[in-house]
């Protein structure tokens, strides 16, 4: 007691300078961690990505400087387009029904019935499993002696070249990612249809709106920013599609490589031994620009909206 | 919120879309030292290639045997499943943790001996002196293109047998005793079998490989191997034919995209008549398909030309690896007469050392189906080539298959096709 009495008091300026310092630090300590692996993991690859495009440089050869040669051949490339066009039209065809088709779930899972439950975690096990294993799955079933044949033949169809046909083999991809997606999304919708106001239904249907209307009106408006969150997530993983369509298509990517999307592309030309890591870093740029542009489209439109 | 806020929301987690390939860094430096020549000594890696699971007891004998005769030398296996076994190579060569001892056959040997990353055999006096033990093709067979050297002891040959189901070839009214030898009887074959009664059956999985190109007689590439050739008559009038089958439904409904693995699950399904394989499949019917093992016909690749394709497998020594004298010692002893010869008796392979195919476990048929293949086929091994050009990338091999396919659907003539898939080959290959 003595010696903390004869201490000498701390004025009161410099510890309030103390106080700040640490206040200012304190959380940067608690980011840097995090901050350690976004530079490790994201940002160093990122600019390395960056840095490669303009370079030839390949998996086992850091390659020297060839300035935009990598973005012309790209538009050379008939792969290129074929891809491009392929992960376009993945996005247009999957992103409205992964942003209509689990909201018309999650109405139907709403509500509180009886056993709805065992139909919501029924419904979620997609998601849960491999995607791996279900696209061989899928592979099985589509296959010209698969399932889906079987009952086409027994039905008098003869057999349908579902992985045969480039245009049926995308569309089969298509499905089994909205199949994939249709839980995962009916999860967000859920959250979301809680917090819509009872009243506002009941208000509804005292003024004599049918269930349609009061879907139109009263459910759709009130789960807007959930649709065009459930949109840009969708428009994004739709635009990078991989697995489905490498596991359905197979390496060459379908018939003729016809069925190859903007993944597919940089796996095939980044890897293996001879890997062209410089292209592919040209064109891992490209699709993350095209990505970039697809999420302000999004966002755009729903401020457009919003202000309208 | 503002458009430039939105573009700064979106854009963090977007980056995580070229991660992938921030992780595909080019080659490391590897650093290492050490000489090949004096006292081997060191713990060193070695890796073979989808070998475990049916050779245990061989190499855990083999590595024993070498520790024992090498006391300072301690050898650590590690065995790679078939499937993506050069982006395996490519992530421990860019990581600069290539095994000290590496199962390659020559066309993974080019991009890694290019890099700097495997031993030149010839240049190095410890290893080059080991030379005369092998057949001269066989240590030809490891020389890559534009660089002067050897860069593998030879190990083993194969030629990869034909599987075909007699029970198709019956019922499609073919001799099951007498396969296809050459192209026109492949061809004649597969006709008679799409238009058997009760229904057709495809007589082979996929599309034609650079390896039938070969075998069929068609020149693939030039003498410097700076140009692809398949694009020659030759190689149009193998696609026209194979263009018939497919029109025909001799090829099966999913060929064009069928991998090696698919058309291996079809041919055990029985629903195509005939397959190339390997001697690991044998085990694999005999477990999952006794039905078709029971009527299992082994036979050579149809060829033209009278030089079957041969599958040359060969052990690198990592130049870069801190053990180099452990190293070269131990892929030698692998590779050595007596070792090779052991391997040889357990798996329908064929050894790479002189005078090893002059015993008469090579030369006299014993009266079983194994072995008068097993003499047939050594007694084909000496004319054999290695038909797949080690120049020839895994993409050229796609820009070729997809080409193929573009023929067979008819959205390309034969010769445009190959014009086309040799042009781009050609420009990758000027590039790499």
């Amino acid at each position: 007691m003595q010696r903390a009495a004869g201490r000498t008091p701390e004025r009161p300026t410099a510890r309030a300078g103390r106080v700040r310092t640490h206040r200012a630090a304190s959380p940067w300590l608690f980011l840097l961690p995090g901050l350690g692996v976004v530079a490790a993991f994201v940002l160093y690859p990122f600019l390395s990505t960056v840095h490669k495009a303009f370079t030839d440089a390949r998996t086992l050869t850091p390659g020297t400087w060839v300035g935009l040669r990598n973005f012309r051949d790209m538009l050379d490339d008939e792969q290129f387009r074929v891809a491009l066009r392929n992960s376009v039209l993945y996005v247009v065809a999957v992103v409205p029904l992964t942003v209509l088709l689990p909201l018309l779930l999650a109405l139907l899972v709403h509500k509180k019935l009886p056993g709805v439950t065992f139909f919501r975690s029924a419904f979620y096990t997609p998601v849960v499993a491999s995607v791996v294993v279900v696209s061989l799955i899928w592979g099985w079933m589509l296959d010209d002696r698969g399932l889906v044949n079987g009952i086409l033949r027994f039905l008098g169809a003869g057999p349908v070249a579902f992985l045969g046909d480039q245009w049926l083999l995308l569309f089969s991809a298509m499905a089994l990612t909205v199949w994939r997606g249709l839980s995962y999304y009916m999860i967000i919708y859920l959250a979301a249809l809680a917090n819509v106001p009872r009243e506002l239904h009941e208000a509804a249907a005292v003024d004599g709106a049918g269930p349609l209307r009061r879907f139109v009106s009263v459910t759709v408006p009130a789960l807007r920013s959930t649709m065009v969150l459930v949109g840009a997530l969708s428009s994004v993983a739709a635009f990078k599609v991989f697995s489905e369509v490498y596991l359905l298509a197979g390496p060459t990517g379908g018939p003729a490589g016809q069925d190859t999307t903007l993944v597919m592309l940089v796996q095939r030309t980044g890897t293996g031994l001879n890997g062209r890591v410089g292209y592919a870093s040209a064109l891992s740029l490209a699709v993350f620009v095209l990505t970039l542009l697809l999420m302000l489209l999004v966002l755009r439109a729903d401020r457009k909206e919003a202000d309208g | 919120m503002p458009p430039s806020r939105s573009a700064a929301a979106v854009a963090a987690p977007l980056l995580a879309s070229v991660l992938l390939l921030g992780a595909c860094g080019s080659g490391g430096d590897g650093g290492g030292g050490g000489s090949a020549d004096g006292k081997p000594e060191g713990s060193i890696t070695f890796q073979t290639w989808n070998l475990r699971s049916n050779f245990k007891g061989y190499f855990d004998g083999l590595v024993r045997d070498f520790e024992k005769a090498n006391p300072g030398v301690k050898v650590k296996w590690l065995d790679q499943p078939a499937e993506n076994y050069a982006e395996k190579l490519s992530a421990d060569a860019g990581a600069g943790t290539l095994p000290d001892v590496v199962n390659v056959s020559p066309d993974l040997s080019y991009p890694l001996a290019k890099a700097g990353l495997l031993m030149n055999l010839d240049k190095e006096k410890a290893a080059a002196r080991f030379k005369g033990e092998y057949t001269p093709e066989s240590w030809q067979g490891n020389t890559l293109p534009g660089l002067d050297g050897s860069y593998a002891f030879p190990w083993y040959l194969n030629t990869g047998p034909l599987f075909y189901n007699k029970s198709l070839f019956r019922e499609a009214g073919l001799d099951p005793e007498k396969p296809p030898e050459n192209y026109d009887e492949l061809f004649a074959a597969a006709r008679t079998m799409a238009g058997r009664p009760g229904g057709r059956t495809a007589t082979l999985a996929g599309t034609p490989s650079i390896e039938d190109f070969g075998r069929y007689g068609v020149r693939l590439m030039n003498e410097d191997a700076t140009r692809f050739t398949y694009n020659e008559p030759k190689g149009v009038e193998l696609l026209t034919r194979y263009k018939e089958l497919y029109d025909r439904g001799a090829l099966d409904a999913q060929a064009l995209t069928n991998t090696p693995e698919k058309s291996g699950q079809k041919f055990l399904e029985q629903k195509v008549a005939m397959n190339p394989g390997s001697a690991h499949d044998l085990g694999t019917f005999k477990k999952n398909a006794p039905a078709l093992y029971r009527n299992l016909g082994i036979t050579d690749a149809p060829n033209n030309n009278g030089k079957p394709n041969m599958y040359v497998m060969g052990l690198a020594v990592n130049a870069r690896g801190k053990h180099k004298a452990a190293a070269v010692a131990f892929a030698h002893f692998v590779t050595d007469r007596r070792n090779q010869e052991a391997f040889a008796h357990q798996v329908a392979v064929f050894p790479s050392t002189k005078g090893s195919l002059d015993d008469p476990y090579w030369t006299k048929d014993d009266g079983t189906d194994e072995g008068r293949v097993r003499v047939a086929s050594a007694k084909m091994l000496k004319g054999a080539v290695n038909y797949t050009p080690v120049v020839m990338s895994d993409e050229m091999k796609v820009v070729l298959k997809n080409e193929v396919a573009k023929a067979l659907q008819g959205k390309k003539s034969p010769k445009e096709a190959l014009d086309d898939a040799a042009a781009q080959s050609d420009k990758l290959l000027k590039r790499s």
